[in-house]
């Protein structure tokens, strides 16, 4: 299975007789439901009591504001545009390279795994302040190129546009669908494809017609994450879109943090963006209800060598466009302001300097910030993967009568992005009784909870792999659940608990949206510090921290994946 | 450039001789035995950049070791509103807070949000920037220039506009940035600076020529400095610092008067370091600090360090504050009119 095994629907099998017993388990299974109570259920249920608050009791004043402007109501219909163009732009970037993995020979598999690899690691507002040096449009170097070959008067790209959020979101997109679709190509049996070809389909009429629709919904999955991920960006928007007149609810409702406060109508103003994505899962299970797909049977075999030598060829260079497009071209824009004197003159040997990244490590607001950083990612990963490794057990054996209940709790936060759960958290903890606000904490808390329905997912995929019987001997034996869980389950699911550690520390290490609501001066993250750089203007120590975030997440996944004997993109064995 | 030179060889020495006095700041022994007490002072501010921030802080640090300092540097409006958020959450944060845009000290002493202290060192500033506010809540710690700036390979000094009505010539279409007052105090003290100059009509004027606009002043860096744009409305400082590194970037100011930002700081009531507080505020208008800051290119306050540019060299127009206080959310507003949201 993927990396992102979110189950959009599980069952459980549970172990006849066994019910949890013993003070030890009980506290376990005690401190569990308390954590999910305290980090996802009392957060939303916190918000949305908080959007009806006034100084006077309740209100509705609060969504009169919110909505009561032509404004803030547009920029909630920019982000829906916004979400859906990045989505579709992501989908047909993607498909080509998900198929072409899948279904053909194409050479370099493992360097384009890498390069997407890569491109998942880079955040979307780092990339996005890469892509203004590059597609600006009068001194972008791919315009520049442009004018200077074709003899034109203007660049080809403006990226201060909506085109250009949209393009620049989706390129840092393609790992998400890339992943679900290419995993659902490697489950679907390609029988039916064989059929269609031996009566005479050509590869294209094949793709199109019979694969496709077998890996619609991991096309969907996929679209959904995508989509979820987009509403809920911070900074690429703030970047791109302000310059390009395109204001979206992120950005919206942090001004509403502007004086006079109205935290309450935030509150308000973000719910909205849960009810979308009620919408989108809602959608997802009415398509998925209207067609069986038994089609997708697991180990069967998919047929590789669908297409021609000259396919695979023209899909390798493709992927090579699209990585030049991500990574290799913005790594490239960024070491070169990193290493520079000055950035704005050209490279050449006496311009070359590392006292940016001396400059940068020896100040103390990059060092608390990447010290931050790691603290946080590193425990919100060792939360999210704990309570995602229970609460998936829970479901799964059928721990005690209502331990099912513990599935879509722990995938609810999968619902709410990651602004809206930001300003949640806010609502919940910054004032008393437990005053977190500015603190780590309250990031670490956010963070778990944000991150545990991929946590959770990975768990119950490799659950489900393993069979009852072991657990039994150990019962059998007079071993506790505990026991078992500690003995059996984490050792046979270690790997599955380590990609889903190192998945939700690169997420973390990245995430922004939540951070801008929640960070204090003593809590600033490195992704923070990135905004301010940037907005400082200073572009060499932006590119030099932007590269050290780099530099610590590729240490992170390369250890991992030495430790992981695989691939992070690659599927994972079963056994 | 050989102007430049000068100055930051004028600063060095001036540094030396201006470490000699320290020895004699015996005047704040007391509060300084108490302030490392508490052992840190939190500074959101709007001031400065991030690199300048951390030396200020640094050299805070170095005189009265065991008191750290956690400068928390952003947009005006950015500063503004974590404050507030802390504030509302009943936390505050911050000790010291600065900002660019005066007319938040005034909302935030109406909202008896600040502590009144004042400065020692606050008579020893350049007379005209000196009992800013008659309460002593808030005092004048920075004064910034906004002024055209420039990429001097896209366009030479002869050609670029003399003044801020030049910069309407239609030949500077596709050829100009700005920051947005909605994020930026310097931006949108310009701007209310440059209405009350020209009207609103300078403005209406001025998009035709599609300005690329960006969220805070210091962008236009960036933008200058990648070529993308050749001219901007930008913060002498900012742009001289990256023009010091080597970057292709020059200031004029321009005749019809540089405007002149004040930026207040003020001690946050209810801090949780109150008498480190005091004794950061005292150390923002010592000649240390003004010394750190002429060294980076920003204006000095003590008549004793130069600064970046002699103020009574060029026309300023100085910022009324009573003008941000009632035209600023007005001329927020109507820039998101004119220029687009």
């Amino acid at each position: 299975m993927t990396i992102f095994q979110i189950p959009f629907r599980h069952s459980g099998s549970g172990i006849k007789g066994a019910t949890g017993s013993g003070l030890a388990t009980g506290l376990v299974w005690a401190s569990v439901v308390a954590a999910l109570a305290f980090i996802v259920v009392y957060p939303i249920v916190k918000l949305i009591v908080f959007s009806f608050t006034a100084r006077t009791g309740a209100t509705f004043d609060n969504y009169f504001y919110a909505f009561g402007r032509v404004r803030y109501l547009e920029a909630l219909w920019n982000s829906l545009l916004y979400g859906a163009a990045t989505t579709l732009v992501a989908t047909l970037l993607a498909l080509p390279l998900a198929w072409g993995f899948a279904r053909t020979k194409m050479p370099g598999k493992t360097l384009i795994r890498a390069g997407l690899l890569g491109t998942f690691v880079i955040p979307s507002y780092l990339g996005a302040v890469a892509w203004i040096l590059l597609a600006g449009p009068n001194a972008g170097w791919i315009n520049r190129a442009w004018m200077f070959l074709s003899g034109a008067e203007n660049g080809l790209f403006n990226i201060y546009s909506f085109g250009g959020l949209v393009f620049v979101s989706a390129l840092y997109a393609i790992p998400y669908i890339f992943v679900y679709v290419s995993d659902g190509l490697s489950a679907v049996s390609s029988e039916m494809e064989d059929a269609a070809r031996m009566l005479g389909a050509g590869t294209i009429g094949v793709a199109v017609k019979i694969t496709l629709p077998l890996v619609a919904p991991a096309i969907f999955n996929g679209c959904l994450i995508v989509f979820l991920d987009t509403i809920a960006l911070f900074g690429t928007p703030a970047v791109l879109g302000l310059p390009a007149h395109f204001n979206v609810a992120a950005v919206q409702l942090l001004e509403f943090f502007e004086y006079p406060v109205r935290a309450e109508a935030a509150a308000a103003y973000s719910l909205p963006l849960i009810a979308i994505t009620c919408l989108a899962l809602w959608l997802q299970r009415v398509l998925r209800g209207r067609r069986s797909y038994e089609s997708v049977t697991g180990r069967t075999s998919a047929h590789v060598g669908a297409a021609s030598p000259a396919v695979e060829w023209i899909l390798f260079a493709y992927a090579m466009l699209i990585l030049t497009l991500a990574v290799v071209l913005p790594v490239a824009c960024l070491a070169k302001a990193a290493f520079s004197v000055a950035w704005g003159r050209p490279l050449t040997l006496a311009n070359l300097t590392i006292t940016n990244f001396s400059e940068l490590l020896s100040s103390t607001d990059a060092q608390r910030g990447i010290g931050n950083s790691l603290a946080i990612a590193a425990l919100a990963a060792t939360n999210a993967v704990a309570l995602g490794i229970c609460t998936a057990y829970a479901v799964a054996r059928r721990v005690f009568p209502m331990s099912s209940v513990f599935g879509p709790i722990s995938l609810g936060t999968l619902a709410i992005p990651g602004i809206t759960l930001g300003i949640g958290f806010y609502s919940a903890f910054s004032t008393a009784p437990f005053r977190l606000y500015g603190t780590i904490t309250i990031i670490v808390l956010a963070f778990s909870a944000r991150f545990l329905p991929i946590a959770y997912g990975s768990c119950v995929s490799g659950l489900a792999a393993i069979g009852t019987q072991l657990e039994e001997a150990v019962r059998s034996l007079g071993g506790s659940q505990l026991t078992s869980v500690r003995h059996v389950i984490v050792p046979l699911l270690r790997k599955h608990l380590l990609s889903a550690w190192i998945l939700v520390f690169i997420l973390a290490i990245r995430e922004l949206s939540v951070v801008v609501f929640l960070a204090g001066p003593g809590s600033r993250t490195i992704s923070m510090l990135l905004l301010d750089y940037s907005e400082g203007g200073n572009l060499e120590l932006t590119a030099a921290l932007g590269l050290v975030l780099l530099a610590i997440t590729l240490i992170v996944v390369i250890a991992g994946q030495a430790l992981l004997g695989r691939d992070l993109l690659s599927p994972a064995d079963k056994s | 450039m050989k102007l430049l030179w000068a100055i930051s060889a004028l600063s060095s020495f001036a540094i030396f001789a201006a470490q000699t006095p320290s020895l004699a700041d015996d005047e704040f022994a007391d509060l300084a035995a108490k302030a490392k007490a508490e052992g840190e002072v939190t500074w959101y501010t709007a001031h400065f950049d991030t690199a300048l921030v951390g030396k200020i802080g640094n050299a805070f640090s170095a005189k009265y070791p065991g008191i750290k300092v956690n400068g928390l540097k952003a947009t005006a409006q950015v500063s503004y509103q974590r404050l507030l958020q802390d504030l509302s959450a009943g936390a505050p944060q911050a000790d010291v807070f600065s900002s660019t845009d005066a007319s938040q000290f005034v909302e935030l002493a109406r909202n008896n949000a600040l502590e009144a202290y004042r400065p020692q060192n606050e008579k020893k500033i350049i007379p005209a920037f000196q009992n800013f506010d008659p309460a002593g809540f808030y005092h004048v710690t920075a004064v910034s220039l906004v002024a055209i700036t420039y990429n001097n390979q896209k366009v030479n000094e002869a050609d670029i506009p003399k003044t801020w009505q030049e910069l309407l010539d239609s030949k500077w279409s596709n050829k100009i940035a700005l920051g947005d007052p909605n994020f930026s105090g310097m931006v949108g003290a310009w701007t209310v600076t440059l209405q009350k100059m020209y009207g609103w009509e300078y403005f209406s004027r001025l998009s035709a020529s599609k300005p690329l606009i960006t969220r805070s002043i210091d962008d236009t860096v960036t933008i200058l400095n990648s070529g993308e744009r050749m001219l901007a409305a930008g913060d002498p400082a900012s742009t001289l610092r990256s023009t010091a590194k080597g970057n292709p970037l020059s200031v004029f100011y321009p005749t019809d008067g540089a405007i002149a930002v004040v930026g207040p700081s003020g001690i946050v009531a209810g801090a949780k370091h109150p008498n480190a507080a005091r004794l950061f505020m005292e150390f923002l208008l010592s000649t240390e600090a003004a010394q750190i800051e002429a060294e980076a290119f920003e204006q000095s306050l003590r008549p004793e360090v130069p600064g970046a540019k002699p103020l009574d060299q060029i026309k300023v127009n100085r910022v009324v504050t009573e003008d941000i206080l009632s035209n600023l959310k007005d001329v927020r507003e109507k820039w998101r009119n004119t220029f687009g949201k």
